[in-house]
This record gives structure tokens, C-alpha cells and sequence, in this order.
């Protein structure tokens, strides 16, 4: 049985240029993955992919169709998800006037826990900032940090949204290490992305998705394979950022 | 550890390690309370009044000897013409000219009054005096005694002053500024910066969220309280007629109804700018209406009965009540039901409006 299932997930949100009208920004996904995999969720913005990971995480309603974790029902009960998912926001501010170590303890206190936040803070290479502030952390510092509040309750599956836009070649590629770790400790890693490399070094499986609906899915290699533009003479050289312009075209979105 | 208990430790940290407004919370309070203390301070002279006697006889002797023993005059006497000149650079409030015709003859004559009347706030004071000064001269003269005499015996229980009245009403404001501020403006700040959205995928209960904001603003608060009361009692010397204790449930029923209102306000509000618009639209006409600068008494007639009606006014009472009167809550009991109506209903409507769900997202 799939560690994450949804079934039919549709969110509706109001209609910017028309009143009253409604548009699906989810429009029927369908996704399961399987314990121990990590899981690329792709698509231009407002593809439908933030909506689509919130509704697994329980942080907004689902507005048709069902999804679980672990066999729970995220609607019916969602603090038992809670208790087993960890989260990493695109947005990573935290209370400013509290340390690192305190932060992390405010988050296992949380899920009634008590640990060592320095152990923790040393895993994501933060124990030398275990006194400071957020917010005199660096973009790759602050992605780590959160990464770090979503494992204080060793999650059954991590949802990492956007985890390496805006850092430098050597924090993505110390994100990624850290994922991979994750991973070999048996975590389920649910990422979304736009960054194709990031796609084709860390996902197992990928979904492609475009106007809130999955248009393909399958692992990288297959993806490649199935839809990289044949070159006509030369020898192939396509790569996923060829897939993922083919699929959803070349067009700029909102 | 309990959730509540967790959250009311994190908001308390986070709330002291902010310098800056505990600052500015005491701030205009304290500068308020201590101008107000200085200058009720000379408020307190007696008014000087000019005496220019045209008679010099026995009778206007008399009648001088009089208002010279009541203590709320200090007299100058002299010609009229350079009377006026000190009526007029304000040195006198008020210049009395008794008349040549001021003698114990059948007929009346008439004493005039010079002052300039807007400057002269207590002459709804002076008029009085002078009125029983010549009364008694008048009995003395016609052998005449009082039918009846009105013994005032001044129990020296508190001294009414601006001052007196100023403290509760500072007190009353100073609770809602910093209650509100203390809910409304945070969860707007939590809520932009996408920390409630992480609280949210975490397992805490919004109860705990809220009780522990409400518990870390409420402590806090008594502790601001504590300071400014200090400071009027002890430094400004602002006599507390009631109990302490009293005056402390009355602040934390009006910490406990401000910090509900500032939750309905911070779930309406969905961005800084509108936050502090809406705490804006409650605080100011409270500040104006509620009693905290001058009396109610002193507004238009078709306000009064609104403005006694207003949360701050109900807290601003009872703390004047309290401090200055000394009144049991018992006594207060009016303010204290109009305390607790207004705490329901912000509750009601806190509870409503702030939807953890909507809220987060």
C-alpha cells in the first residue's frame, strides 16, 4: 500500500479577473508513492503544485477527492497526519527574537517530544549558529534550518516545497546530500521544484504537472526517454528541461 | 509539556526580548502622567484676586477680612487703574471694585467683578465665595443669624486632582493599547510572515496557540501596569483610596476583553497597513470619548450617553472608582457588567472569526 495516496484531489479557488467564478487550480490528481521513494512534483508556477502539497499536508481544505498518509485520512483525521508528516514551507520565517535551539525546542515540545535541538542543528551543519537568530541566517542556512524543524518529530514522509530556489551551486548541492541521507534512513520525500537538474539527480518518480492537472509521470530515465526530443542526426543530448519545456510549452506564466 | 503552558513560555520570551515596544508601551503613559503631575502640582495655588476699595469704611474692611481668611484667596489691594494692568498681564484672575456706596445704609449697592472670563476656569469657584462673603457680612450687619449653617468636614480622605483623575484614565488607556497591540498586530506579523502556516502543519491545538498568547499578553501586561502604578503611587504620589487587588481583577477583566477584541481585529485584518487602520478606529474616539483626558460630563449632551456605553469607559470608571474613590466592587458592579458584556461578545466574535484553518493559510 502507498505511503501517500490521493485520489481525484480538485481545489477550487476564486477567479482573479472574474468575480464570482471559480477556477480549479487542482484539477483531478491522482498520486501514489510508494514508502522510501522520493517523489519531484514539476510544473510551471501556478501549475497547481504548492495547492496540491498543502492538501496532503491537511493545510487546506480538499475541496474534492480524498488523500492519506500512512492509511490516514488527511480530512477526517488530521492530527494523527500531523503527527507524521514533516514540513518545509516555501516561506521560512520563523519568531525572530527566538534562537535556533530554542526554536527547534518550541517545535519538539510541539509534538510533545524532548530531544537535543544542538544534535539535530548539527545534522543540517548549524551547531555553530545554535545561538543565533533566523534571520541572520543565510538563504542555504535558513532552508537547512527549516529542514531541520521539519525532522524534530522524524517524519514518516517530508514535504519539501521548493527546497533549493535561490541558493548557490554548494548549498543545493549540501541540500541534496542531506535529502539523499534522509532518504537512505528510509524517509518518504515528497519535493517539488523547478530546478530539472535537481529532478533527474534526487527523484525516483517524477509527476509533470500543468494547469492543476498531472500530464506525466514516471521516473526520470522513462520521462527522458518517452518525450525528450528525438534529435534528428546527432546523437541524442535532450535532457528533463527539454521534456519539461515540450510538455508545458515555452510560453512565461503568471 | 502541556501545549498552552509551552506556548504561553515562547510568547513571553518572545514578547520581553522586544525592547523596544515594552518601551514605547510605558512611554506615553508615563510622559503623560508626569506632565500632568507637575503642572496639577501649581494648579493647586491660591488664586490671586485684586481689591480695589473705593468705600474705606468698616463694612469693606469687613468684608476684606473675610475673603482674606478664605484660604482659596490671595489678596492684593490698590487703585483700580493699575489693578487692571496686572488683571491684564494675567498676574490677577480677578479684580473686585467695591464701591464708594458700600456702606451699612438701607439701600443695596452693587460690587463689580473684572475678569477676563475665559481665562478664568474657576469662576464657577470664585462667584460663590464672594457671594457667602457678602452674605456674611450682611447678617453681621442687620444682626441677622444663619437659619441654617453648613459645617463641611473635610475627612482628608484624597485629594481630587487633575492628577487623581488622569492615572486610572492612563491605566484604563495604557491596558488597551497594549492588549490590543498585544493579539491584533501579532497574528498579522505571524500570519505574513508564514508562521502560523507552520505552526498549523505542526500538532498544535489553536486553543493552546491562543491560550498562550492570551496568558503571555495578560502577564505582561499586569507587569506594565505594575510599573506605571508604582510610578503614580509612589513618585507622583497619587493616593489609592480602593484595594489593590480590586484595581488589579478590574485590569485583568480589561486586559482579558482588549486582547479578544485585538483577535477579531487580527483575523479580519489580513495585512499590516489595515491592522493598524482598524486599531486605529477603535482606540482613537475611545481616547476622546471614554473619559480618560477630561469627564464625559463635559461632552455634548447626545454623546454622553454612547460614550458611557464604550468598552475604555467602562474600564476607565471602574479603575477611577477604584483609585480615587474607593469603591468595592460591589459597588462598581455597573462597569463590571458592562466589562464582561463587551469580553462575551469579542469572545464570541474572536472565536468566530479567528478560524485557525483561514487564519493560517
Amino acid at each position: 500500500m502507498p505511503i501517500v495516496q490521493a485520489t481525484n484531489l480538485h481545489k477550487r479557488y476564486p477567479r482573479p479577473d472574474r468575480k464570482g467564478e471559480f477556477f480549479n487550480a487542482v484539477d483531478g490528481v491522482s498520486l501514489e508513492i510508494a514508502e522510501g521513494e522520493i517523489f519531484g512534483l514539476l510544473g510551471p508556477n501556478g501549475a497547481g503544485k504548492t495547492s496540491t502539497l498543502e492538501m496532503l499536508e491537511g493545510l487546506t481544505d480538499i475541496d474534492a477527492g480524498s488523500a492519506s498518509i500512512a492509511g490516514h485520512d488527511v480530512s477526517r483525521a488530521p492530527y494523527q497526519v500531523k503527527q507524521l508528516i514533516g514540513v518545509q514551507l516555501q516561506a521560512n520565517d520563523y519568531f525572530d527574537r527566538l534562537s535556533l535551539c530554542e526554536l527547534l525546542s518550541l517545535f519538539y515540545g510541539l509534538y510533545g517530544r524532548r530531544d537535543d535541538p544542538l544534535a539535530l542543528l548539527e545534522r543540517v551543519n548549524l551547531a555553530d549558529k545554535a545561538a543565533a537568530r533566523p534571520s541572520r541566517l543565510s538563504g542555504g542556512q535558513k532552508q537547512r534550518f527549516s529542514i531541520a524543524c521539519a525532522l524534530v518529530n522524524t517524519p514518516v514522509v517530508l514535504f519539501l516545497d521548493e527546497p533549493t530556489t535561490g541558493l548557490d551551486p554548494q548549498a543545493k548541492r549540501r541540500l541534496w546530500a542531506l535529502v539523499r541521507e534522509l532518504n537512505q534512513g528510509g524517509m518518504t520525500i515528497v519535493l517539488t521544484t523547478h530546478n530539472m537538474e535537481e529532478a533527474e539527480f534526487l527523484c525516483d518518480r517524477l509527476a509533470i504537472m500543468d494547469q492543476g492537472r498531472i500530464i506525466a509521470a514516471g521516473t526520470p530515465q522513462a520521462l527522458i526517454e518517452r518525450y525528450a526530443p528525438e534529435p534528428p542526426a546527432r546523437p541524442l543530448h535532450g535532457n528533463l528541461e527539454d521534456v519539461f519545456l515540450r510538455l508545458t510549452g515555452h510560453d512565461l506564466r503568471k | 509539556m502541556n501545549q498552552t503552558l509551552l506556548m504561553t513560555r515562547t510568547f513571553a520570551r518572545i514578547f520581553s526580548r522586544d525592547r523596544q515596544a515594552l518601551f514605547f508601551s510605558l512611554f506615553f503613559p508615563l510622559i503623560f502622567m508626569s506632565v500632568f503631575g507637575l503642572v496639577g502640582r501649581s494648579g493647586n495655588a491660591p488664586l490671586m484676586l485684586g481689591i480695589s476699595d473705593t468705600a474705606h469704611n468698616a463694612l469693606s474692611a469687613e468684608f476684606i477680612a473675610v475673603l482674606q481668611a478664605n484660604p482659596l484667596f490671595t489678596l492684593q489691594q490698590g487703585e483700580e487703574a493699575s489693578l487692571r494692568e496686572h488683571l491684564v498681564s494675567g498676574d490677577l484672575k480677578l479684580l473686585l471694585v467695591i464701591p464708594a456706596d458700600f456702606h451699612d445704609a438701607s439701600s443695596s449697592s452693587e460690587l463689580r467683578v473684572i475678569a477676563d472670563t475665559a481665562q478664568v476656569r474657576e469662576l464657577g469657584l470664585i462667584m460663590p465665595a464672594l457671594q457667602q462673603a457678602l452674605v456674611d457680612v450682611e447678617r453681621k450687619l442687620r444682626g441677622v443669624e444663619p437659619l441654617f449653617t453648613l459645617k463641611v468636614e473635610d475627612i482628608q480622605a484624597r485629594a481630587q486632582n487633575y492628577l487623581a483623575f488622569l492615572v486610572p484614565g492612563m491605566l484604563a488607556f495604557a491596558v488597551m493599547q497594549i492588549s490590543i497591540a498585544g493579539s491584533g498586530y501579532n497574528i498579522v506579523e505571524y500570519r505574513r510572515k508564514g508562521i502560523l502556516k507552520r505552526l498549523f502543519v505542526t500538532p498544535l491545538e489553536p486553543s493552546s496557540f491562543i491560550g498562550g498568547l492570551v496568558l503571555s499578553r495578560a502577564l505582561l501586561c499586569l507587569i506594565q501596569l505594575s510599573v506605571l502604578l508604582l510610578y503614580a503611587l509612589l513618585v507622583l504620589k497619587v493616593p489609592l483610596a480602593g484595594r489593590l487587588w480590586a484595581l488589579y481583577l478590574v485590569v485583568a477583566l480589561g486586559t482579558a476583553m482588549f486582547l479578544s477584541l485585538g483577535f477579531c481585529l487580527g483575523s479580519i485584518a489580513k495585512t499590516q497597513a489595515t491592522i493598524m487602520a482598524l486599531g486605529n478606529l477603535v482606540t482613537f474616539p475611545q481616547m476622546f470619548l471614554s473619559g480618560i483626558f477630561y469627564p464625559i460630563d463635559i461632552l455634548p449632551h447626545f454623546v454622553q450617553p454612547l460614550a458611557q456605553l464604550l468598552p475604555l469607559s467602562f474600564l476607565a470608571n471602574a479603575l477611577r472608582g477604584i483609585i480615587v474613590d474607593g469603591a468595592t466592587l460591589l459597588t462598581l458592579w455597573p462597569s463590571l457588567l458592562g466589562l464582561g458584556v463587551w469580553s462575551a461578545i469579542f469572545l464570541l466574535l474572536s472565536v468566530r472569526l479567528f478560524v485557525w484553518k483561514e487564519v493560517a493559510a
